[in-house]
């Protein structure tokens, strides 16, 4: 669960429809690739390890690389980063992934001011 | 930052602007404004306040549209342009903003900042002038206008120039409820 998820524990209509937005978006991409992108956006922060990329084809890792700027440097991304991003993912992944890395981040930040004990919720696991 | 769209319009005869490219993906957007609406439609935080914390995200993360955008029912519950000018750095000793927005404002910059920023003081503070209820609600907005702001910005859909203008603030989709 998200700490946003958490902080609404006591607004079901909200959280209901918070999920649901969150769960759209994952699902418009292979699930490997949203938990890929989470997990790189959270090295960022320094909420995790960051994904083994060994495996992973090049379109993936300029997917990734693209994620990583996402937290701290979202007004530096070239035209090419992009391009190469829609390239691999086509045009409806593009948005689909470009909603996905920003709520990532988001989401981070929003565990890291400690939201879900400030709304008076418990911490999301 | 690109002011030329990545990503085409979905909507045929639209320029690429956020909801035409957010078309791509029907089942997103959809989503999306059902849980914008009923966010703006609660009233559990005010619009203004609300607004006003739009208003520090726009400038923080540089989104143009964001900052050039008001929202009716805010503007309706006083948020005058003067108000709006004193969100920017160095707003703790405005003489316009209240404590309560004050506070608010320290918040949205640990969220979208630096969450050192949120000393005990500020916590302190926030938690003094919101229940956990709005705490919640705050928390929901500002994620939602950042991740916004990130997205639109990375997709290149920031106008190269653009007037203020006031919009219907986003109601509920009857059909999402």
């Amino acid at each position: 669960m998200s700490a946003v998820c958490a902080a609404l524990a006591a607004d079901p209509v909200l959280a209901r429809h918070y999920a649901d937005f969150r769960g759209k978006t994952e699902a418009a991409l292979d699930p490997a690739l949203v938990a890929l992108v989470r997990q790189a956006v959270a090295a960022v922060h320094a909420m995790g390890e960051a994904p083994d990329e060994s495996g992973l084809d090049a379109g993936t890792r300029a997917v990734l690389a693209y994620a990583r700027r996402i937290p701290f440097e979202h007004t530096a991304i070239t035209d090419a980063e992009a391009a190469a991003v829609v390239a691999h993912l086509g045009e409806a992944g593009f948005v689909a992934f470009s909603v996905l890395a920003a709520l990532a981040d988001a989401e981070c930040r929003a565990a890291l001011v400690g939201l879900p004990q400030l709304a008076g919720a418990n911490p999301a696991p | 930052m690109s002011t030329i769209p990545r990503v085409s319009s979905a909507i045929p005869g639209e320029p690429a602007h956020f909801g035409s490219v957010l078309a791509h993906q029907p089942a997103i957007a959809h989503s999306f404004f059902a849980l914008y609406g009923r966010f703006w439609e609660s009233g559990v935080l005010a619009a203004r306040i609300k607004e006003i914390a739009r208003m520090r995200n726009a400038r923080v993360t540089e989104c143009g549209f964001c900052r050039n955008v008001r929202f009716d029912k805010a503007l309706a519950e006083g948020l005058r342009e003067e108000v709006v000018d004193e969100i920017t750095d160095g707003y703790e000793t405005s003489g316009r903003l209240t404590d309560a927005e004050k506070a608010v404002l320290k918040f949205t910059d640990a969220l979208i900042h630096d969450p050192e920023l949120l000393t005990g003081d500020a916590k302190a503070a926030l938690q003094r002038h919101l229940t956990p209820a709005q705490i919640a609600e705050l928390g929901l907005g500002v994620t939602l206008f950042l991740a916004l702001a990130k997205a639109l910005i990375t997709m290149g859909l920031e106008p190269e120039a653009m007037d203020r203008t006031v919009l219907p603030t986003p109601a509920v989709l009857e059909a999402a409820e």
